[in-house]
């Protein structure tokens, strides 16, 4: 399959960028960075490109559907939204220092897609459950919101290097960083995104899970994560809004409901469930 | 209304609930516990069991004290949701009047707050005099805000453009979106009930069975399945499961439709969803006879249960009293033969289909018993070729009376989390003043949030003020 070559060669363009915005940041020249945009639109572009392949390639097959059914392509497309979110975010804050951050996660999902043994990449068939014109809407919300989550994620990891700097030390790579504030008031707009995002992804899950198990909500473990999630993202909302908590407890509660994340979209694999098909 | 409720002597309570730190709390002891439920798996999954028997005994009177094994449905996490649900009222009550006052806040055109300390970017020269720059002001703004108020004293003229107002009520959108979900759960876990049952083709049911229910419920009409059908992938993989179902009431046939995953059926109030199938046997089972008179004969015979055939040589008449599709859960397809002689007594045995895998999977001892010895009649073997199978479809039938108020509720957090995240309160205000030639321009901008967002619409208004006044010529 054309896609799965295109694909297993977007690992090494995104983590090609991502040493090239490391470099950036270690080294200090603007060239770098740069050149790390530069790769990581065109890895976006070839990214695009193969998915709408994959797309087409099932239909071939004469089984078509959204490429978004099993962990080989829920990972493939998340890195997609990791990597459009990151570069608009850097389109809009003319920054690239959270490329360094960022782009690491969207690399580990391509290779952990492309080269575990455990996944097949194959096209494979949709099961009954999955045959729905939610799956669509269902998966592209739930993988904004992570997405989204993704970029707070570091952010904050941004947030906890900055406040190593000072005065007296000279790095190149701190002093890049922008200041807490901006770090603090991006991550609030990441959250309230993928906390939007990560509702309407439950919202649409629980209207597929009505017509297809007959009940909106059902405590399954993936169920059940995903609220864990909201309840942690909600909290931290609500610290921040109304007790106007800022920095360092935002930060550490942003990287608690990445964790969070991983667990909904990974973890849950291992508990009992009826989201069971996103395994392999 | 909540300085006076302060005061009286339910303050403590009401201080108690109206605190963003116990939403907090309860937000992290809700997430804490539903991790419980995540781990320890919860009934009616057959994993529950078998967790529970592995538990010390007093870990499990512990557990089950506490309804860990179905902890979502105990009282006191429906406790903790209660308290949540309490706490979004009380903090929304107490914190409205003080939106209320500032929704209802009309400050005037000409304060001088919002200039002090104005950033210089903020003022510029235009080179009419203070009216005619007023009158142009005027006609421009209006194509950018609606809600214009205007004054003048002397020789100043204000300008109070205004937007998003009712954004302030976007987090009570929410808050009372939440309530509403609830309730739609109240109402469905109250009037509803979520049932099941299994139907085999050719059949009809009027009945279900539901969840935490001793006794079946009455339909008040019948549905049968008409025919199920399963189709598979080339992979192997399930392609599409069928019910053809059929509902009569009173025995008059009223609907016929399919029923495939995703697409539940409706009727008389009720959801029908595909949610399973099986095989069971049917009542014919095909049966090869082998006997040994002069020369070594076979008949192939298709017989069905309660029925007698003769044998053939017509030695005496045979019978198939039992079809199991799985004897004792592990010896495969098996029919119960019982032959009657023409002399003599009825003999009865076991026929199976898969005998040559028992005989290498069980102890000689176990299978010598005359039960299952197919030759027990001499001079006849009987051996068992195949059940006929028909599939039984697994239907799940809900009432649910609670899910419109769910999805109304769904409707308005999104909505509300638009206005909340994504809108603000912003006031601009305009001043024109005399200068040494023409007159001076400037504007302020305030907010209830999002002042970046603030600072960038100021920017661009002071931009296309500036233009506009001084390039349209």
């Amino acid at each position: 399959m054309i896609n799965t070559i295109i694909l297993s060669y977007i690992t090494f363009v995104y983590f090609g960028a991502f040493m090239l915005y490391l470099l950036m940041m270690v080294i200090g020249k603007a060239i770098f960075g740069r050149l790390a945009s530069l790769m990581s639109v065109a890895g976006l572009g070839a990214h695009t490109l193969a998915i709408i392949i994959r797309w087409v390639e099932s239909y071939q097959l004469g089984i078509g559907h959204a490429p978004f059914s099993n962990l080989y392509e829920s990972l493939i497309f998340f890195s997609w939204t990791l990597t459009l979110l990151y570069l608009i975010v850097e389109w809009r804050t003319k920054n690239r220092t959270l490329g360094a951050f960022v782009m690491p996660l969207a690399f580990l999902a391509m290779a952990y897609a492309s080269f575990s043994p455990n996944i097949t990449s194959r096209i494979q068939p949709l099961i009954p459950a999955l045959k729905s014109n939610w799956l669509i809407t269902h998966v592209i919300t739930c993988f904004f919101a992570y997405a989204a989550f993704g970029v707070s994620f570091g952010l904050s990891l941004m947030y906890f290097l900055k406040r190593l700097d000072n005065d007296h030390k000279n790095s190149t790579f701190l002093n890049l960083i922008p200041q807490k504030g901006v770090l603090d008031d991006l991550n609030y707009q990441m959250v309230a995104i993928g906390f939007l995002m990560l509702t309407l992804g439950i919202i649409t899950g629980s209207v597929w899970a009505y017509s297809a198990w007959g009940r909106y909500w059902g405590w399954d473990p993936k169920e059940t994560w995903s609220l864990i999630t909201w309840f942690v993202y909600a909290a931290v909302l609500h610290s921040r809004m109304v007790r106007g908590w800022t920095g360092k407890r935002i930060a550490i509660m942003s990287i608690i409901g990445f964790f969070c994340v991983l667990i909904t979209y990974f973890g849950v694999n291992y508990l009992a469930g009826l989201h069971s098909y996103a395994t392999s | 209304m909540a300085n006076s409720t302060s005061k009286t002597k339910s303050n403590a309570v009401w201080r108690f609930f109206s605190s963003v730190k116990l939403t907090l709390f309860l937000l992290i002891v809700l997430a804490i516990a539903s991790i419980l439920g995540t781990v320890i798996p919860q009934l009616p999954q057959r994993e529950s069991l078998e967790f529970a028997r592995g538990l010390s005994p007093g870990l499990f009177k512990l557990f089950s004290f506490i309804n860990l094994f179905d902890m979502y449905h105990s009282l006191w996490f429906r406790v903790l949701i209660g308290c949540l649900a309490l706490n979004l009222i009380i903090c929304s009550m107490d914190r409205f009047p003080a939106t209320w006052r500032q929704f209802r806040f009309r400050p005037g055109p000409d304060r001088s707050k919002p200039f002090e300390n104005l950033p210089s970017n903020q003022t510029f020269l235009a080179d009419g005099n203070v009216e005619d720059t007023a009158t142009h002001i005027a006609r421009f703004i209006k194509n950018y805000y609606r809600k214009i108020q205007r004054k003048h004293t002397g020789d100043r003229h204000y300008f109070l453009c205004e937007k998003g107002r009712y954004s302030r009520f976007g987090v009570y959108l929410v808050h009372l979106s939440v309530l509403i979900i609830l309730i739609g759960g109240l109402m469905g876990s109250f009037f509803g009930f979520d049932g099941y049952i299994n139907i085999v083709e050719g059949e009809q049911i009027d009945a279900i069975e539901v969840r935490r229910r001793t006794t079946p419920l009455k339909l008040g009409f019948e549905v049968r399945c008409d025919k199920f059908t399963v189709n598979f992938y080339e992979n192997g993989a399930p392609k599409e499961f069928r019910s053809e179902l059929s509902f009569s009431v009173n025995g008059k046939e009223m609907e016929k439709k399919n029923l495939l995953v995703n697409h539940p059926i409706k009727f008389k109030g009720m959801t029908f969803y595909q949610s399973s199938y099986g095989k069971i046997p049917g009542n014919k089972v095909r049966l090869k006879i082998v006997w040994h008179t002069n020369a070594h004969e076979s008949v192939d015979i298709e017989a069905e249960k309660g029925k007698s055939f003769p044998l053939p040589g017509d030695e005496g008449q045979f019978e198939v009293l039992k079809v199991d599709a799985n004897l004792r859960g592990m010896m495969g397809p098996a029919a119960l033969i019982s032959i009657l002689p023409a002399k003599g007594e009825e003999t009865r045995f076991w026929v199976f289909q898969n005998w040559d895998t028992l005989q290498t999977r069980f102890p000689k001892q176990m299978l010598q018993s005359p039960m299952l010895n197919a030759s027990s009649f001499k001079p006849y073997t009987f051996y068992l070729q195949g059940l006929e199978s028909k599939f039984y479809t697994g239907l799940q039938v809900n009432k649910d009376p609670g899910v419109s108020i769910v999805w109304i509720g769904c409707f308005l957090m999104i909505g509300g989390f638009f206005v909340t995240f994504f809108m603000s309160h912003r006031r601009f205000w305009v001043r024109v003043s005399s200068a040494k030639q023409g007159s001076t321009i400037s504007i302020a901008g305030m907010s209830n949030k999002n002042p970046v967002g603030l600072q960038r619409e100021v920017a661009h208004l002071t931009t296309i003020l500036n233009d506009y006044l001084n390039k349209r010529k």
